[in-house]
């Protein structure tokens, strides 16, 4: 039996296939101008990788910001609950979740069957999260992938507003304006947005067993500061981190095809 | 058309025909903000209490050239519905001092003065002490003095005595609509409650009991609210009167059956107590009945009748709604999620404008708790 995850962020849309508790093929790509779109071309991609037919998926589940408007999707679960199952299925000691997606970061604590126990995330304000990092690395002059890697060459990071992404790209500019090197306002942008992190942190309890996810923790410069900034080392995940979401939406359809075939209510 | 559709509409309109027969009549019409201030003297001084609310708001942008965006949406849009002239069918505003917001409210609403005629202050203890219960005596007394100039009028305690027993009567049916929500099978959604609030807080008393005396008789007939519950839940805060926010914690599967919101049973518990002093029975009502977070003195007691009022109702979860820089809700969001926690009982706050936008991310946050909820049980 095959199950489908799908999850359509504000900046990616990823998907993940699931046969035997094992990931059969996974993929993610920019959004397209819908969600439908999104999760159709993504969709395709991954049943082109296993070789599958869509009439071959057992359940498929949808999450992200787009998960309501799926049609093909047979159930949705929040992004914080994927989230928390598809992390729990890559590694069985996390417990606590930090995500950084394209607009929002979320820090979830789940119980020993990645269940969901606790959650707090951003609010409306963009500060912190994979958006704000690609202003910021516009302002920079750098590409997106290049900011960690400038970051990583600091060792003096300058000082960045943490409080809102507009007041982080005016420092941003006044430093550039200043003359200071770039390596440094890379590290003063990657502290800030780890400080930011670990301030949203702070407002749940945290347990043993931390991990990073989302497409922000492929920021190595980024992950070495919410690591110093919370004073722990993060679990290592077996499976892509940004695709936690759509591995947890692929793992909530097979819980609801065998709560379907045990008769319960959908 | 059953008498829900009507009372939507009611709920959903700045303005209505009840209002207008009634001016027709000789009775004008007073808006008021809070649930402390006595709609009884009101209705004694011949006038019809209107509660201020920004139904229909188109925005802010009026609002905001008085007000500064660090103000709560609240009073920004009640203040540019007002500049915009939705409010011209007022014959004036007792305003009163639930929090700084309100008060500015009061100071800019003066400055600007829109047709809304007169605009007076009633200024409420922070507390429920004696001695805080002699100040708000002598503050009746005084918004007594003033409506009974104002109206030409004499408030005997004859007419104090009819008004209380009308508003006693609406709080009775009230009270036992709201009641009915404690069966496993909820007859009436929060929305639909939260619309027969709206609505019958800008009606005459008297249309507003014939208005619930109907939707009773709906409930008694065996109405069933259909969407099925998958959450139970309690919902309190400040400010909260958008339907569709209710819509949206209701169509992610939950349905509200208790509340201590203003628009809830902050309005409806608690009669008042029939004595010899119509204005001190008034006063020991209004300043003691279930408090909002203004009433610094009565924490522990707000949180006592959520425990008791989740556990009456079997909620499985409480919402805590809090407008974007309510000075009022920020402590106590904060001090009840410590101390529900406490108590096992699940909640989460729900921060949000008035009538605001950033449902996305809303939705992501309610269905997210409804699944930690669940997962619970
Ligand atoms: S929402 Fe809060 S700050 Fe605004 S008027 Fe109501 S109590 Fe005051």
């Amino acid at each position: 039996m095959i199950f489908a995850g799908i999850d359509i962020g504000s900046l990616t849309a990823k998907a993940v296939l699931l046969r035997h508790g094992k990931v059969i093929a996974s993929h993610f790509e920019p959004v397209k101008a819908t969600s439908l779109a999104s999760a159709d071309h993504v969709m395709g991609r991954v049943l082109a990788q296993a070789g599958l037919r869509i009439e071959e998926i057992s359940l498929t589940c949808s999450t992200g910001y787009g998960r309501l408007e799926i049609p093909f999707a047979d159930c949705n679960r929040s992004e914080v609950s994927c989230h928390g199952l598809g992390t729990f299925f890559s590694n069985k000691s996390v417990r606590t979740i930090i995500d950084i997606g394209g607009q929002d970061c979320k820090v979830v604590v789940i119980d020993s069957h990645g269940m969901v126990e606790d959650f707090v995330m951003n609010d409306k304000c963009a500060a912190g999260t994979g958006r704000s990092l690609e202003i910021l690395a516009r302002t920079l002059g750098v590409e997106l992938a290049d900011l960690g890697r400038f970051a990583l060459r600091s060792r003096r990071p300058l000082p960045v507003s943490n409080k809102c992404s507009i007041f982080m790209e005016l420092d941003v500019m006044q430093l550039l304006y200043q003359g200071k090197r770039r390596e440094n306002i890379a590290h003063g942008i990657t502290v800030s947005i780890a400080r930011r992190i670990a301030s949203l942190t702070g407002k749940v309890t945290l347990q043993k067993g931390i991990c990073i996810s989302g497409g922000v923790s492929k920021n190595a410069a980024v992950v070495r500061d919410i690591e110093q900034a919370i004073g722990v080392t993060f679990t290592p995940l077996a499976h892509d981190p940004q695709l936690m979401g759509a591995l947890g939406a692929a793992c909530f359809a097979e819980k609801e095809y065998r709560r379907r075939m045990e008769g319960g209510k959908s | 058309m059953t008498i829900f559709n009507e009372i939507r509409q009611l709920a959903q309109s700045t303005s209505n025909d009840y209002l207008t027969r009634a001016r027709h009549r000789g009775h004008p019409t007073v808006g008021y903000f809070c649930s402390y201030v006595p709609e009884e003297m009101i209705h004694a001084a011949g006038a019809v209490p209107y509660r201020m609310r920004a139904v229909g708001s188109e925005g802010t942008s009026l609002g905001d050239t008085y007000f500064s965006s660090a103000n709560c949406s609240f009073v920004r849009r009640v203040l540019d519905k007002g500049l915009r002239g939705d409010f011209d069918f007022l014959d004036g505003i007792v305003f009163m001092n639930g929090c700084d917001h309100n008060r500015r409210l009061f100071d800019n609403w003066s400055y600007a003065h829109p047709d809304t005629g007169f605009n007076y202050m009633l200024f409420v203890p922070h507390g429920r002490s004696e001695a805080c219960l002699a100040q708000y005596g002598n503050e009746l007394a005084k918004l007594g003095r003033f409506l009974e100039e104002r109206f030409d009028t004499e408030l005997t305690a004859e007419k104090l005595w009819n008004s209380v027993a009308l508003y006693n009567r609406k709080r009775a049916l009230l009270q036992e609509i709201a009641d009915s929500r404690r069966s496993a099978v909820v007859p009436i959604s929060g929305t639909e409650f939260l619309s027969l609030m709206l609505a019958v807080s800008v009606v005459p008393v008297e249309d507003a009991i014939a208005l619930l005396e109907q939707a009773l008789a709906e409930i008694r007939a065996g109405r069933i609210h259909t969407e099925q519950a998958v959450l139970r839940l309690f919902v309190t805060g400040s400010c909260l009167e958008e339907l569709s926010h209710l819509e949206l914690l209701e169509s992610a599967g939950g349905v509200v059956v208790a509340d201590a919101i203003c628009l809830g049973a902050r309005y409806f518990e608690r009669p008042v107590q029939v004595g010899r002093d119509p204005l001190a029975a008034l006063g020991e009502r209004y300043l003691r009945n279930l408090s909002c977070p203004r009433m610094m003195d009565d924490v522990a007691g707000r949180i006592a009748h959520v425990r008791e009022r989740v556990s009456d109702f079997g909620a499985d979860a409480v919402i805590l709604e809090k407008l974007e820089f309510c000075s009022m809700m920020s402590g106590e969001s904060y001090i009840s999620s410590h101390e529900l926690r406490k108590f096992d009982i699940p909640s989460i706050t729900l921060t949000r404008e008035l009538y605001g936008g950033g449902v996305g991310q809303l939705k992501t946050r309610i269905q997210a708790f409804y699944e930690k909820v669940i997962n619970r049980s």
